[in-house]
């Protein structure tokens, strides 16, 4: 009796898993977004945008895939959109990604993006010099930032009363109090990398050159060998943390009394009760590196529509203000006027308090191009090491 | 007696191919694939310069701008181990020679750390050792050091520390499990003939147990040369540091897997020195 009980409840069970998938059967819309990143990118995907699209749009399945943190991170998806185009895959794999700036030079130079940003609804919303140009190059129509993160540097304002404005300002106050400036080095995470380039670009003076108009040559890396002296004998007198994180953490517990932070983890750091919310920023002069992280769409994707309006969703006024600036406490992709009635008034006053718009659009310099980028890291290995 | 094949007999030299070689090949081929394949790549690639030639071109940069972190990653490596064996050691004749409701406990408590990721234990260590941790506040309380002027542990001494602690249990249960082999009986008659604990240890206990020592001192051995985490979080960015946070830099800023593959084929040789000197002793016991 029992045996024959199993058996029908088995076939019951199949039976309505047959159905129940047929009646789901409705085809659904796969769309591919690919990020590069750290891995909260691949959590800010899974978590937060694809699911908030789905509801949006029942019909639609979001896969998010993750390939990894740093312009590397971009070069894989390069080298796949670069291979589909290479195979001349009419309709490819990919529907919308999340790149660094570099990627727009190597893409646009290979035409493998689709120019659709001007069609999406939330363009009017996009002022940021950052969407124009990257890296020298002109990306107008090709991509819509999702946000933008900036290095300042952090510091405990009890310890701390008249902060450094400068690099040169900088210099001396490391000098006149020892161990208490860390920053993370070149291998322990990009807020020391930034901070090292600002460095060379406020020594060298070259900024519109390294950082915009280029072209790369290799006689000026010759020249930069006092400048990585200087830093080698000024990590005499600083702490090298434990990397991004370490830095904030050395803030935090008193270790340190200022260094090179990423402005989205302070904040982030801060709203978890891990960083005395006492600690201020500023942004040096003349300017320290920061940027945007960009949505584009190959040409070759397979829903080039249904990836417009996972962009024109994502770059809503709604989803900045909460998932963007209030969740992850970046910048916003769009013109932070247009957020004024979205987020509470103290959250856009915190985030804009010590960097002001001003100071962001004067002082928010871009990476080096590629080469200059590598060039210096690497000298610092060579000189500062 | 059936009939024999004579051509196939000459072929095969009159041996018999047995068929159960043929169960090997899934595991063989998994071998190949999986471990061989890579390995072989890697060192491949690592002789492949940026212009795609044929050249020294990676291993002239990785002496440039990182021998240092390969000495320091050896010395760490060197001084982490023997001190993990010789407090594995140490741990194991007391177990062994105290078996009580103490040292039972202190074996299971010990027995934690294996069971706790790298990456966990880079995080506790990094909030236990740094300048404003819990060692250094616990150390000032106790009004042994001034908090102005803490320990510095983000340097070799907090990464031995770290991986000290991680190891020591490992090695621990290797040998401890060695020394449980031992008949009471040996060290019965070493005592009755005379020998004091030190000598039981030096002459019976240690000798009886070499291969196991052996073991454990190999795996720690090559367990430290290749962990990223520990030294990434402790001491990523100062100079020097360790291989694995080269690579990692090599591979996340420049893509550059030419000297990456350069500086892997430099901790494989730091870990071959050890499964040769390994694989030796136990050819010499097996004779």
């Amino acid at each position: 009796m029992k045996k024959i009980l199993l058996v029908a409840l088995l076939a019951a069970c199949m039976v309505l898993t047959v159905f129940a998938g047929g009646a789901a059967e409705a085809p659904k819309t796969r769309l591919i977004y690919m990020t590069a990143g750290d891995v909260n990118m691949l959590a800010l995907g899974q978590n937060v945008l694809g699911p908030g699209f789905q509801e949006k749009y029942p019909n639609v399945n979001v896969t998010t895939i993750h390939t990894g943190p740093g312009n590397a991170g971009s070069q894989m998806i390069f080298e796949k959109l670069q291979a589909e185009a290479a195979a001349g895959k009419k309709v490819g794999d990919v529907d919308v990604a999340m790149v660094h700036e570099i990627f727009m030079k190597w893409a646009l130079e290979k035409d493998l993006l689709l120019s659709y940003a001007k069609q999406a609804e939330t363009w009017k919303y996009v002022t940021s010099p950052f969407a124009k140009n990257a890296l020298g190059i002109n990306i107008e129509g090709y991509a819509i930032p999702m946000f933008h993160s900036q290095t300042a540097l952090a510091y405990n304002p009890d310890k701390v009363k008249d902060p450094p404005k400068s690099y040169d300002e900088l210099k001396e106050w490391v000098k006149k109090n020892p161990g208490k400036f860390g920053y993370n080095g070149i291998k322990g995470g990009a807020s020391g990398v930034s901070f090292v380039m600002g460095w060379v670009l406020a020594s060298t003076g070259k900024y519109q050159k390294y950082c915009i108009t280029g072209p790369f040559d290799k006689a000026e890396v010759a020249t930069w060998e006092p400048i990585y002296k200087e830093i080698k004998e000024f990590n005499k007198n600083v702490v090298i943390t434990g990397g991004n994180v370490g830095t904030l953490d050395g803030l935090n517990r008193g270790e340190i009394w200022m260094g090179p932070v990423w402005v989205d983890m302070f904040f982030t750091n801060m709203n978890e009760g891990k960083l005395d919310p006492k600690t201020r920023m500023i942004l040096l002069e003349p300017g320290m590196p920061g940027q945007p992280m960009h949505f584009v769409i190959p040409k070759n994707a397979p829903n080039p529509e249904m990836a417009r309006k996972f962009i024109e969703y994502v770059t809503s006024p709604a989803v900045q203000a909460k998932e963007i600036v209030q969740r992850f406490n970046w910048y916003p992709g769009i013109d932070g006027s247009f957020l004024k009635g979205a987020i509470p008034q103290e959250t856009y006053d915190k985030i804009y308090k010590d960097v002001t718009p001003a100071d962001l659009s004067k002082k928010g310099q871009s990476y080096p191009l590629a080469d200059y980028y590598s060039a210096m890291l690497e000298s610092y290995e060579k000189w500062a090491q | 007696m059936g009939p024999v094949n004579v051509e196939r007999a000459l072929k095969t030299g009159g041996r018999k191919v047995p068929p159960y070689i043929y169960l090997l090949f899934p595991a063989v081929t998994f071998m190949l694939l999986m471990y061989a394949w890579p390995f072989l790549a890697s060192v491949g690639k690592s002789f492949i310069g940026p212009d795609g030639r044929l050249g020294l071109e990676n291993y002239v940069k990785t002496a440039q701008l990182y021998a240092r972190d390969v000495a320091f990653t050896f010395s760490v490596t060197v001084f982490n181990t023997l001190l993990t064996a010789a407090a594995a050691v140490i741990l194991a004749v007391y177990f062994r020679m105290r078996q009580n409701g103490v040292s039972r406990l202190l074996a299971a408590v010990l027995k934690l750390p294996i069971f706790i990721p790298f990456v966990v234990v880079s995080q506790m260590m990094n909030s236990f050792l740094a300048p404003h941790g819990l060692l250094n506040v616990a150390l000032a309380q106790l009004g042994l050091i001034d908090l102005e002027k803490p320990l510095q542990l983000f340097n070799f001494a907090g990464l031995s520390f770290g991986f000290v602690w991680k190891q020591i249990p490992f090695a621990l249960l290797i040998v401890h499990g060695g020394f449980q082999m031992i008949d009471n009986s040996y060290i019965e008659a070493a005592r009755s003939a005379g020998a004091r604990l030190p000598r039981v240890v030096w002459r019976v206990l240690i000798p009886m147990n070499k291969s196991s020592i052996l073991v454990a001192l190999v795996l720690v051995y090559s367990s430290i040369v290749g962990t990223f985490t520990l030294p990434y979080m402790l001491i990523g960015g100062k100079v020097p540091t360790t291989i694995t946070v080269d690579i990692a830099h090599r591979v996340g800023y420049f893509r550059d897997f030419g000297v990456a593959n350069a500086l892997g084929v430099c901790s494989y040789v730091l870990v071959l020195l050890t499964a040769a000197y390994y694989l030796r002793t136990k050819l010499r016991e097996a004779r």
